[in-house]
């Protein structure tokens, strides 16, 4: 359900609101005269009250709520259910014309309480299992009434009476089907109900019990029907009265929008202001989600999308709109809808804090795509790098492996004298130098040991390479994440390549450990400091390196003090 | 001696065969794959099974693993791990429970036709063979109070040719001089170090090797 400010049908007139409300007096005193001049149970006076009061509520409420929120349906059907009772009242009535119509709708009242209870509170149903629920109820209602009355009038009082029980035990099982689904909606919602509404839906599912077991208990002839009924008529009888403590409070809230006021001066985090629209908006399930239309969709604070609830979903959404662009949306309960006046006042009050909240999803929505490139770029470049390597390794280096071991072969087959032995021998000489030359581009190109081997093993070549001496520490358990890994790698050998070009250190030590699901790498000389994150390309290509994972370099690098080199790298 | 040769190049693994075969060799098995290998070294239970230790599906770690498989499941069977880089870690690795039957070269070696022949023999018989770029880069490791510097530089030789696996009887050979000067050089080497002096030859490997690195 979508609702727009502006989106409102005009109210009833007022010549048609006071007609409906004298309408409603008269039904009122219509039933309860009804009640008491027939001679109904030991005492009359009791239900005539009771069903006058019921009249005159719903008609009332129906009508305020009619009034207050004109595009819902929820009022008329109120007013509607509350004419009901006055009708089936005729039964009562002594006089068998009348009596004979009122038969007919004895059951009707209970029916469309139910109605009243599920189509709250849009005033439409909007589930399939209440749809069929309320369906079942009118055809029950009319169709097995009519079929009482045909059986009657061809003089087969059994089969009639037959009918007219099975209508009693349909409505009541509807009536407990609408428990149901009370409860059913209550759960699938899993979220916390606007405090005004809990004790309505209560009253709605104890009064649809009573209405059930009410039924049976007078289909059964049972003794304490009466009793029985009073209660749920009583509870069916609450329920408007339930209804405008929330219309009254809700004329209260408005002061909630003072407090709004207050939060918003004193210029609230755009992480604060959802809290801050929930509780004037007195709906702790509130969700506000802004529109990115960079994106083409709605993001949370953080920039990260967010689906609106589709239609038949129980959560209602209010878009909000400035000087004619789009910039967020509530996420709400229904019944906030209820209060029109209210969510347009909120939602007028808090105007730039929301821009300012829709500004900052923005940012952090491009931050996290940048941040998303910036991996795939050095994913993409760490793939082509062990390509080539790999094509270094199984190609050239291979080739001349064998080609070397050939002319040992050859050698070892001709006869030859000394001087083409030493050209053999200098040839072979030439094919190591060049396999050794082979070996350290293919190592820069992509160091395959880390891939292939781990971090443990490749760091111990580091470590006995380096022009100092160099204590090693590797504290981890298996193998990390490969891009982990690699990245850990060029710390180490970019801060020894450091290390032996300026520092003139006489010591270092590498700490290699793993806790909270970060890989921690420490390189630490003694050295005469002075290196800069931001000179030259060695130590900067590191940081980006490392920050594409997700992970921070950190450089202490004081003059005369060593260096220290620390990253941490994100490797759950 | 029965040799087991695992090499997805076909041109090395040829080649590695036919040098071998012309050494006197028995070659009884050409493996493409790690897996190819197990199977086989099950089969043939081979003296020596030679390795490159990057291999297929992954070109990764295949051939180190089948490699202490080979360890663990056949002790008899020594294992000579060839490779394009050689690795301080990897040698550690391999080595890490013992140097015996265990040999890690850089390819290139093979074609020293001679020095490689010995090497394959010496891990068939259970001896050891380190690649001297491994020792050459753990002696030229910087460490405090270096006691490699008081050395001499015949006993630095001698300590070369020893971590390498080389016996005694070889040491001797290569420096052209008698076995008792290299048993009397080995002491003082062993001596000057602070090691326990160790009985076998592939002991002596480890110990030295491990001395190299901390």
């Amino acid at each position: 359900m979508v609702a727009e400010p502006g989106d409102a049908r005009a109210p009833p007139r007022p010549i048609v609101v006071g007609g409906i409300a004298l309408a409603g007096c008269a039904a009122a005193a219509a039933s309860f005269g009804l009640s008491l001049s027939g001679d109904y149970g030991r005492a009359p006076y009791v239900h005539a009250t009771i069903v006058g009061w019921i009249t005159l509520s719903y008609v009332l409420c129906g009508l305020i709520a009619w009034w207050r929120r004109p595009e819902s349906r929820f009022g008329p059907l109120m007013v509607a259910a509350g004419f009901a009772p006055a009708l089936s009242r005729l039964a009562e009535a002594n006089a068998a014309g009348l009596q004979t119509i009122g038969e007919g709708l004895l059951l009707l009242p209970p029916v469309l309480f139910l109605h009243v209870f599920l189509a709250y509170p849009t005033g439409r149903l909007e589930r399939r299992l209440d749809r069929s629920l309320v369906a079942a109820g009118y055809a029950a209602v009319f169709g097995l009434d009519l079929v009482r009355a045909l059986l009657e009038s061809a003089g087969r009082h059994g089969g009639a009476d037959f009918a007219k029980n099975a209508q009693r035990a349909a409505i009541a099982a509807i009536a407990l089907g609408a428990l149901g689904a009370l409860v059913s909606r209550r759960r699938s919602s899993g979220r916390p109900f606007r405090r005004s509404l809990e004790p309505l839906v209560a009253c709605f599912a104890l009064a649809l019990v009573g209405l059930g077991v009410g039924i049976v208990m007078l289909a059964l002839g049972a003794p304490g029907t009466d009793l029985v009924r009073w209660i749920a008529f009583g509870l069916v009888g609450t329920a408007p009265v339930l209804l405008l403590i929330g219309h009254l409070r809700a004329g209260l809230a408005r002061t909630a929008v003072g407090d709004f006021f207050v939060d918003l001066r004193s210029d609230p985090e755009p992480s604060e202001l959802r809290d801050a629209l929930a509780r004037a908006l007195r709906d702790p399930s509130l969700a506000l989600v802004y529109w990115l239309p960079e994106f083409g969709t709605y993001a949370d604070l953080n920039g990260l999308k967010v689906a609106l609830p589709g239609p038949g979903e129980d959560r209602a959404v209010t878009l909000i709109d400035r000087n004619g662009a789009h910039v967020a949306a509530l996420l709400h309960d229904p019944s906030v809808a209820d209060e029109r006046k209210l969510l347009d006042a909120v939602t007028a009050a808090a105007d730039i804090a929301l821009e300012n909240g829709r500004l900052h999803a923005e940012l952090r929505a491009r931050l996290e795509e940048l941040r998303g490139s910036r991996a795939r770029i050095v994913e993409a470049g760490h793939k082509e790098r062990q390509r080539l390597e790999r094509n270094l390794h199984d190609g050239a280096q291979q080739r001349l492996v064998a080609l070397s071991l050939e002319l040992s072969l050859i050698e070892n087959e001709v006869d030859i004298d000394s001087g083409a032995k030493a050209r053999l021998d200098q040839a072979r000489r030439e094919i190591a130098a060049s396999l050794d030359e082979l070996r350290e581009i293919a190592r820069g190109i992509h160091p395959a040991v880390v891939t292939g081997h781990g971090l443990a093993v490749a760091l111990e070549q580091l470590a006995a390479r380096a022009d100092v001496p160099v204590r090693l520490t590797v504290e981890v358990g298996d193998r990390l994440p490969e891009p982990v890994e690699v990245a850990g790698y060029y710390v180490v050998s970019e801060s020894l390549t450091n290390m032996n070009k300026y520092a003139k250190a006489s010591a270092a030590t590498i700490e290699v450990s793993q806790t909270n699901g970060l890989l921690l790498v420490e390189v630490t000389d003694d050295g005469i400091g002075g290196a800069d994150t931001e000179r030259g390309t060695g130590l900067r290509g590191l940081a980006d390196r490392v920050e594409a994972l997700g992970g921070r370099l950190r450089v202490w690098s004081p003059d005369g003090g060593g260096t220290r080199v620390q990253a941490e790298i994100p490797c759950a | 001696m029965r040799v087991a040769i695992a090499e997805d190049s076909v041109l090395l693994r040829e080649g590695l065969a036919s040098l071998l075969e012309e050494a006197g060799f028995d070659v009884v098995a050409l493996c493409e794959n790690a897996d190819d290998l197990l199977l086989k070294v099950r089969s043939f239970s081979p003296d020596v099974a030679i390795v490159d230790i990057r291999m297929p599906p992954t070109h990764k770690d295949e051939g180190l693993r089948a490699a202490l498989e080979i360890k663990s499941q056949h002790p008899s069977v020594g294992v000579l791990v060839l490779s394009q880089y050689v690795e301080v870690g990897l040698a550690l690795k391999l080595l890490a429970e013992s140097a015996e039957g265990v040999g890690y070269l850089l390819k290139d070696r093979i074609s020293n036709v001679k020095e490689f022949v010995a090497a394959v023999r010496r891990v068939g018989d259970g001896g050891s063979a380190l690649d001297p770029t491994i020792v050459s880069t753990l002696l030229a490791r910087q460490r405090p109070d270096d006691p490699i510097s008081q050395l001499t530089p015949r006993e630095r030789e001698v300590l070369e040719l020893m971590a390498g696996g080389s016996s005694n009887q070889g040491i001797a050979d290569s420096l052209v001089i008698t076995l008792r000067a290299v048993e009397k050089y080995v002491s003082s080497i062993f001596g000057k170090l602070g090691l326990p002096s160790t009985g076998s030859e592939s002991r002596r490997v480890l110990a030295v090797l491990l001395y190299l690195r901390s």
